[in-house]
């Protein structure tokens, strides 16, 4: 006797053949015991399936469970974040239309205490800040791009993601400046602190020019276009200014953000400046170190430790106690310099070096080469070795936190929103840093924050290289197996990376690219891991459904 | 509690749903949470038998959603709901895969291949009453991505002829070929012997 296929067997099963045939096989099945229990597995193997597949074997992943929380939500924050980012975009037009950038900036008064007025709106008063202002209307403008597009496109996970970061940092800008412990001045024109007056605790103040003749008992924070210090202040002094001139006393720290430094009085502590020009004057005196980076920088004072200097031209004819370290054009030490300690000079030309001048030892100069490092061969032998210092360093991080490294690389492969997240972090960290430290945050906060900016510099490459490397071998399916991805791919990269770095401004931007790539992909996982967690219940709510016979696997068709 | 497949709600769960699909489409949070609490243990069921990994099954879970979100306007609400979220679901899948080229050519060349071999019944049998579901889900992932997709659309999302041929882009007639093929690589799996292995495990 003949027996039925299998095919036609199935098909008779599951309902498929036509009138006909399938009375052709019910008859056959009634007089043919093997086509008959074919045809029962077959059916058996149907539920076995779909019992299989239909088990709840696993509860739904608290990130979905989490997931649902914040789909349910971001209907209604997104558009308040969307809203506010476009009022933003909208003000950045106006200004640009409106008034001419550079007016706006001078003439731009207070709109109120908060960080963000303060800081944007008083950029007159140091050039320095336009171009922050600058970044941050761009910031803007390339957000409510990004959000159009992402609200095009429909993508509104990522652009959650993106937007909580971004109205976190619009959020701390906005913030309105603390009172309290800090005395607050402000004005469009000249602030007086008179002699005979004290502040008794930090002392914030913005204004076009400022003079100090009596007392800070805490710091003084200075915003303005000039100040004069012939007071005492007992704390640190953090000056943003066009010119900045110091004749009194400053037990502290000053950390100035100049066009013109003069210090004619003392500085108890160290003195760590950006400047165009800075003067420590023959009667001026720091107790500290100095480090300047500016154009021109002359100490005819007195210093007590070192001098470190990144300047175009370093004019030394005071006395230092410490070593020197200077980087720049040209230097020259006068007939009455006296130098302590070792100094060290890398230049385009030897120092000048007066006949009067009492040095400790020789100055030991080094000749600052411009050739292309790219035709030596040591310069390739050195990269191999960075590179492999690179792959320890990712393998040692993949080793301490593998599932974290297991989703930032995920992260990783989702291109546009890590470089889309990247490009904020990568700017706005340092901005939000550096913040933290010149106001009232706190330094140890801004410092740790460019600290792990820093850090996420140099995992970004290693990130990629891992995302790089499981394009090209498929995921992982263990720790040391994305390790030897990351290897692959890291090698890869830099190997690509090399020969565009002599193309200077595609160089720069490729490792720009990688970088926002690999923080963004970092910031990514580290959102996903720490946004509040929902605990898992949604396996528990679904709501009955009965199930109705299930028709298409329901067994023999009777004849 | 009997999972939600299509076509399986009761009458009060069909309106239900109804109710909040028309509210969220109106833009109300609460209902687009209520979908999402009711099917998304499902749906993410559903690419977990459909993809190679855990992690994938979730990634997947929250792009179908976020892509339901935008396709509710589209929904044609005199049909079935879940019906029209698995066809989402399985559309995502499928192209996830088709992305990652861990489609096999070789399953388009045979897909027009009837195997007509009779396999003994009461070995068959055997086989299948030996075998548990953890089993058969382990065996699962050892197939081939258009046999594994094939066994998933009609076993657990209860999906038509029609549908399935529209979903894998293969003619209707030749569905059952490839389910029949996709329970042979299965059985072999089942057996222990080398399927087509392709997207590997979780």
């Amino acid at each position: 006797m003949d027996h039925l296929d299998e095919m036609t067997c199935l098909l008779y099963a599951e309902r498929q053949l036509d009138r006909v045939r399938a009375q052709a096989v019910s008859a056959h099945a009634q007089d043919c015991a093997a086509c008959r229990t074919l045809l029962r597995a077959l059916d058996r193997e149907s539920r076995l399936l779909t019992r299989a597949m239909l088990e709840e074997d696993e509860p739904l992943p608290s990130r979905l469970a989490e997931f649902q929380e914040r789909a349910r939500k971001s209907f209604g924050w997104i558009w308040g974040v969307v809203l506010g980012l476009s009022a933003t975009g909208v003000y950045t037009l106006y200004t640009y239309v409106i008034e001419p950038w550079q007016v706006r900036l001078e003439e731009a008064g207070f709109g109120g205490t908060s960080l963000l007025s303060l800081l944007v709106f008083q950029g007159a008063f140091w050039k320095g800040w336009q171009s922050v202002t600058t970044l941050l209307e761009v910031l803007a403008m390339l957000t409510l791009a990004g959000f159009g597009f992402a609200l095009f496109r429909r993508r509104l996970r990522r652009g959650s993601a993106l937007a909580l970061v971004l109205a976190g940092l619009f959020a701390a800008l906005a913030l309105p400046a603390p009172a309290g412990a800090v005395e607050f001045h402000k004005t469009e024109g000249a602030y007086e602190l008179a002699k005979d007056d004290t502040v008794k605790s930090d002392l914030f103040v913005t204004c076009g020019r400022g003079r100090i003749d009596g007392t800070i008992e805490g710091d003084l924070f200075f915003f303005g276009q000039s100040v004069e210090i012939s007071g005492h202040i007992k704390g640190d002094a953090i000056i943003f200014a066009g010119s900045t001139r110091i004749n009194g006393q400053i037990d502290g720290n000053i950390r100035s953000f100049t066009n013109n430094l003069t210090i004619t009085g003392s500085v108890g502590k160290n003195v760590l400046t950006f400047n165009e020009v800075v003067n420590l004057d023959s009667a001026g005196k720091v107790g500290g170190s100095m480090t300047a980076f500016g154009e021109s920088v002359g100490v005819d004072g007195r210093l007590g430790r070192d001098l470190v200097v990144f300047a175009d031209q370093t004019i030394i004819s005071g006395a230092v106690d410490g070593g020197i370290q200077a980087k720049g054009r040209a230097m020259s030490i006068g007939s009455s310099a006296q130098l302590a300690g070792p100094v060290r000079f890398e230049g385009d030309n030897p120092p000048t070096v007066s006949s009067g001048a009492k040095l400790a030892s020789a100055v030991q100069f080094t000749k600052a080469e411009h050739k292309s490092r790219y035709t030596e061969g040591h310069y390739y032998l050195w990269r191999v070795i960075w590179t492999a210092a690179f792959v320890l360093f990712g393998l040692v991080l993949f080793l301490l936190l593998p599932k974290f490294s297991e989703e930032t690389v995920r992260a990783g492969e989702r291109f546009g929103a890590p470089v889309g997240l990247g490009v904020l972090v990568f700017f706005a960290v340092p901005i939000a840093a550096i913040i933290a430290c010149i106001t009232v945050v706190g330094i140890p906060l801004g410092v740790l924050t460019l600290a792990l900016w820093i850090l996420g510099l140099f995992t970004a490459e290693i990130v990629v290289g891992a995302v790089v490397g499981n394009w090209i071998l498929g995921r992982a399916a263990d720790t040391w197996g994305l390790i030897g991805r990351m290897a692959l791919g890291f090698a890869l990269v830099r190997i690509v990376y090399t020969p565009l770095e002599h193309l200077h401004v595609v160089g720069h931007l490729v490792a720009l690219g990688i970088w926002m790539w690999g923080m963004g992909a970092i910031s990514l996982a580290l959102y996903n891991r720490f946004s509040p967690r929902v605990s898992s219940g949604a396996t528990a709510s679904i709501p009955p459904a009965s199930l109705p016979p299930y028709t298409t696997v329901g067994g023999i068709q009777p004849a | 509690m009997e999972p939600l497949r299509p076509g399986s709600m009761s009458v009060p769960g069909m309106t239900q749903t109804t109710e909040a699909v028309a509210r969220a489409r109106a833009g109300d949070a609460d209902a687009w949470g209520e979908l999402y609490r009711d099917f998304a243990p499902a749906i993410f069921r559903f690419c977990r038998r459909a993809l190679p990994t855990r992690e994938d099954a979730e990634d997947a879970t929250m792009e179908i959603f976020m892509k339901l979100r935008d396709k509710l306007t589209q929904y044609d609400e005199t049909r079935s709901f879940s019906a029209w979220l698995y066809r989402v679901a399985a559309n995502h899948c499928w192209d996830i895969l088709r992305r990652r080229k861990i489609r096999q050519d070789k399953e388009t060349d045979d897909v027009e291949t009837v195997p007509l071999e009779h396999p003994d019944p009461n070995q068959l049998d055997k086989l299948i009453e030996q075998k548990t579901n953890e089993e058969v889900r382990q065996a699962l992932h050892k197939l081939g991505a258009r046999a594994r997709m094939a066994l998933v659309l009609r076993y657990y999302s209860d999906m038509s002829y029609d549908e399935i041929a529209d979903e894998l882009g293969v003619r209707r007639a030749f569905v059952g070929v490839v389910l029949l093929r996709a329970r042979h690589e299965l059985r072999q799996a089942l057996e222990g012997k080398n399927a087509l292995a392709a997207g590997g495990t979780s």
